[in-house]
C-alpha cells in the first residue's frame, strides 16, 4: 500500500515537473510547478515529516510560486515560440543526460542500502523540536542566512536606483573576444 | 558552551559584520559623499580590529559540532583573507576622482566586507551546512560587486552570467551535500571521515562527492565550470575582479583541500597512471588537466589583459589541483601556499590593470605600451606579479610551483616512476606555454613606445602602496619562503 502511494505520488511529481519544462505558456508552467511542489509535499507526508510538508505547501506552493505568478503577470511574459535546439547542443545534452543516468544507475544497482542510521525521526514532524533545533544547534547558519537576505535587500535597492551621472565615467570597453 | 565563549571565537567575524553595518548606515546618511576618505578609514579600522581579534583571540576551539573551528590554520588564513581584503579596499578608492563609485563608496565597501564575512565563515568551519551558507553569502555579495558602480551594458551581462552559473553551481553543491548527509548521517567533516573509515561506502556517496565537486569547480574556476570567469574578470570593476581572483580563490582552494582531504580522505581513489581507482582523485585530476590545457592555451589568444589574467587564473587552478590529487600533508601545504601567493600576485596584477584602465580607457595589450616609462613603479610591480605567476626564480612563484609539482610526485613507493608523472609533465609543458603570454604583456610594457597622446598613468598613493607591498611580498617570499611555509607547516601538523 505504501509502495503504491509512493509510486503514485512520484509519478505525479515527475509528470508535473516535466510539464513545467514543456509548457509554453509561463502561467501554465508556474501552475504545474505548484502541483509538483504539492507532489513533493505528499512524499514528505508519507515520510511522516508533516511539518516539512506543511512548510512546503505554505512557503513554496503558497508564497514563492505566487510571487512567480505575480511577476509573470506584471511583466506580461509572452508565450514563447518553440525554439529548435541546435543539433550539436541537442547531441551534447542527450549524451550528458545518458551518461548521468547510466552513472547513477551503475552506482545504485546492486547496492546494499544498509547505511548508517537516519537521524532521529520526528525532527521534521514536530514544530517544537524543529524550533528548538533551529535556535540552538543551527543558530549560526540561521544568522548567516539572515545576512544573506540583507545582502539581497541591499542589492535590490542599489540596482533599482536611478543611475547617477558618475556611473558613466568608466568607459565602455571594446569587445575583444 | 556558553554564548560568551561563542562570541570570543567569532570575534573577527563580528568585527567585520559590525563594520559592514556601520558602512551601510553611512551610506544611508550620505556619509560617503566626501571623497570616500571616511569610508576608507572605517573599513580599514574594521579590518584592523578583525585582524587584531584573529591574532589575539583564542588559539584553538571547536564549537557547535564543528560549526566554529579555530586552530592555527584557520587563524592563518583568516589573517591572509583580511590582508587581501584590505588591499582590495584600498584599490576601491582611487582617491579624489572615484572610478564610477562616487557617492556609493560606502555601499561598495559594505558589500566587500559582507563578501569577506562569508569567506571568513567558510574558512572557519568544518560543517557542511555553514560552509554552504557562508559560500552563498560571499557569492551573493560578489555578484553585486561585479555589477555595482559599472556602466550599463556588458558588466550587467557578465554579472547575470556569473549569477546564473553561481546559482546552478550552488544547487549542485547543495545536492551533493544532501547526498553526503544521506550517506553518512552527518554534516560534520570529522564525523563524516570517521563514518567513512568505519562503514563500507554507500552507493550514493560518490554521487554526492561528484556533485559537490561541480560546485567547488565553479568556485575555483576549473574547466569545464570556468565559463563565467573571463567575462566577469573583464567586465567587473578592477577591484571586484581582483577580490574574486585573490581572496575568493584563496578561500575556495582552502575549503576544497579541507573538505576533500579532511572529510573524504578515505575515498580518495587514485589517479596514478595505469592504476586508476575510483574516488575523487581521478575526477580532480581530470579537472586539473583540462584547466591547465584550456586556460593556458586560451590565454594565448587574448587581447584584453584582464581576460588574459582570467584565463591564466583558470590555468593556475589546474596547477593547484594537480598537487591536490596527491592528497597528503605535503600536497595540502603546497596547495595552500600556492593559493596565497597566487592571490597576492593577482591582486597586484589587477591593481595595475585597473590603473591603466582608468588612465587610458581600455586594457588591451596596446594600452600597456610604454608603461615602463610613464609609470615605472606600476610597470615594475606588474612585471614582478606576472613573472611570479609564470614561475621564474627568484620570485616566490617559482618556489610555489616547485612545491606543487614536488608534492604531486611525492606519492607512491620510492624507486618507482611516480604515478602522477603524466599530470606533472603536462603541468610543466603548460607552464612553459604560460611564460609566452606573460612575456607578451611585458614586451608591450617595457619595449613598445608609448603612444604620443597617452594620458599620464597616475594612481593614488593608496593603490600604489598596495601594489608595492604585493610586489615586495612576492620578492621577499621568494627569497625567504619559510616565512609563510613554517607557520603553515606548524598549523598543518595540528590538523593531520
Amino acid at each position: 500500500m505504501v509502495d503504491f502511494f509512493f509510486y503514485l505520488f512520484s509519478a505525479f511529481t515527475l509528470a508535473c515537473g516535466l510539464l513545467v519544462v514543456l509548457s509554453r505558456n509561463p502561467v501554465n508552467a508556474a501552475v504545474f510547478l505548484i502541483l509538483t511542489l504539492l507532489g513533493v509535499a505528499s512524499l514528505f507526508v508519507m515520510l511522516q515529516a508533516y511539518l516539512l510538508a506543511a512548510v512546503q505547501v505554505l512557503v513554496y506552493a503558497g508564497a514563492v510560486v505566487v510571487l512567480f505568478l505575480f511577476i509573470i503577470m506584471l511583466l506580461d511574459v509572452p508565450e514563447s515560440a518553440r525554439k529548435r535546439f541546435k543539433p550539436a547542443v541537442a547531441l551534447a545534452a542527450g549524451l550528458s543526460g545518458l551518461v548521468l543516468i547510466l552513472g547513477v544507475g551503475l552506482l545504485v544497482s546492486g547496492a546494499e542500502t544498509a547505511g548508517p542510521e537516519a537521524p532521529a525521526a520526528g525532527v521534521g514532524a514536530d514544530l517544537k523540536a524543529y524550533g528548538e533545533y533551529l535556535f540552538t544547534s543551527y543558530l549560526l547558519p540561521l544568522q548567516v542566512t539572515g545576512f544573506l537576505l540583507l545582502i539581497a535587500m541591499i542589492g535590490v535597492i542599489l540596482l533599482s536606483r536611478k543611475p547617477s551621472a558618475a556611473a558613466d565615467k568608466e568607459p565602455a570597453e571594446a569587445k575583444t573576444r | 558552551m556558553n554564548y560568551l565563549e561563542l562570541i570570543s571565537h567569532v570575534l573577527p567575524e563580528i568585527a567585520v559584520l559590525v563594520t559592514a553595518l556601520v558602512l551601510i548606515g553611512m551610506g544611508c546618511a550620505g556619509g560617503s559623499r566626501g571623497g570616500g576618505k571616511a569610508v576608507l578609514a572605517v573599513t580599514a579600522a574594521g579590518l584592523g580590529l578583525a585582524l587584531a581579534a584573529v591574532v589575539f583571540g583564542p588559539e584553538s576551539g571547536r564549537l557547535l559540532e564543528g560549526m566554529i573551528v579555530v586552530d592555527a590554520l584557520t587563524r592563518l588564513f583568516k589573517a591572509v583573507l583580511l590582508a587581501l581584503t584590505l588591499g582590495t579596499a584600498l584599490f576601491l578608492f582611487p582617491g579624489g576622482e572615484a572610478g564610477g563609485n562616487e557617492g556609493r563608496g560606502a555601499e561598495n565597501s559594505a558589500l566587500l566586507l559582507l563578501a569577506l564575512l562569508g569567506l571568513l565563515v567558510v574558512v572557519g568551519t568544518e560543517n557542511l551546512l555553514l560552509l554552504f551558507v557562508g559560500l552563498e553569502l560571499a557569492s551573493l555579495a560578489l555578484y553585486l560587486m561585479v555589477v555595482f558602480a559599472a556602466p550599463a551594458g556588458r558588466p550587467a551581462e557578465a554579472a547575470l552570467r556569473y549569477f546564473f552559473f553561481g546559482s546552478v553551481a550552488a544547487a549542485f553543491l547543495l545536492f551533493g551535500f544532501s547526498f553526503i548527509y544521506g550517506a553518512t548521517g552527518s554534516i560534520d567533516l570529522r564525523v563524516i571521515a570517521k563514518v567513512l573509515a568505519a562503514h563500507p561506502v554507500e552507493p550514493i556517496l560518490p554521487l554526492g562527492v561528484g556533485l559537490a565537486l561541480v560546485g567547488f569547480g565553479f568556485k575555483v574556476a576549473a574547466v569545464p565550470f570556468h565559463l563565467w570567469a573571463p567575462d566577469v574578470y573583464q567586465s567587473a570593476p578592477a577591484p571586484a575582479a581582483g577580490f574574486i581572483a585573490s581572496a575568493s580563490k584563496v578561500a575556495g582552494f582552502f575549503i576544497v583541500a579541507k573538505v576533500l582531504v579532511l572529510g573524504f580522505g578515505v575515498v580518495e581513489g587514485s589517479a596514478d597512471w595505469g592504476a586508476f581507482a575510483m574516488g575523487w582523485a581521478p575526477l580532480v585530476a581530470v579537472l586539473a588537466a583540462l584547466s591547465m590545457v584550456v586556460g593556458n592555451l586560451a590565454a594565448l589568444a587574448q587581447q584584453s589583459v584582464r581576460r588574459l589574467l582570467a584565463y591564466s587564473g583558470i590555468g593556475h587552478s589546474g596547477f593547484i589541483l594537480t598537487a591536490l590529487v596527491a592528497a597528503n600533508a605535503e600536497a595540502v601545504r603546497a596547495v595552500l601556499f600556492y593559493s596565497v601567493i597566487y592571490g597576492v600576485a593577482s591582486l597586484a596584477a589587477f591593481g595595475v590593470a585597473g590603473c591603466v584602465l582608468r588612465a587610458r580607457g581600455a586594457d588591451r595589450l596596446e594600452d600597456f605600451a610604454g608603461l615602463g616609462r610613464t609609470a615605472p613603479a606600476a610597470a615594475g610591480v606588474l612585471a614582478l606579479a606576472l613573472l611570479s605567476l609564470a614561475g621564474l626564480p627568484p620570485l616566490v612563484g617559482f618556489f610555489g610551483k616547485f612545491q606543487l609539482f614536488a608534492a604531486a610526485l611525492s606519492g607512491g613507493t620510492p624507486g618507482t616512476v611516480p604515478g602522477l608523472l603524466w599530470l606533472v609533465a603536462l603541468a610543466l609543458l603548460m607552464s612553459a606555454v604560460s611564460l609566452y603570454y606573460y612575456l607578451r604583456v611585458l614586451k608591450q610594457v617595457f619595449f613598445a613606445p608609448a603612444p604620443a597622446d597617452a594620458a599620464p598613468t597616475r594612481d593614488t598613493s593608496a593603490g600604489t602602496a598596495v601594489c608595492l607591498v604585493c610586489g615586495s611580498v612576492l620578492v621577499l617570499l621568494g627569497l625567504f619562503p619559510s616565512l609563510v611555509l613554517q607557520p603553515l607547516q606548524r598549523a598543518l601538523v595540528q590538523l593531520f
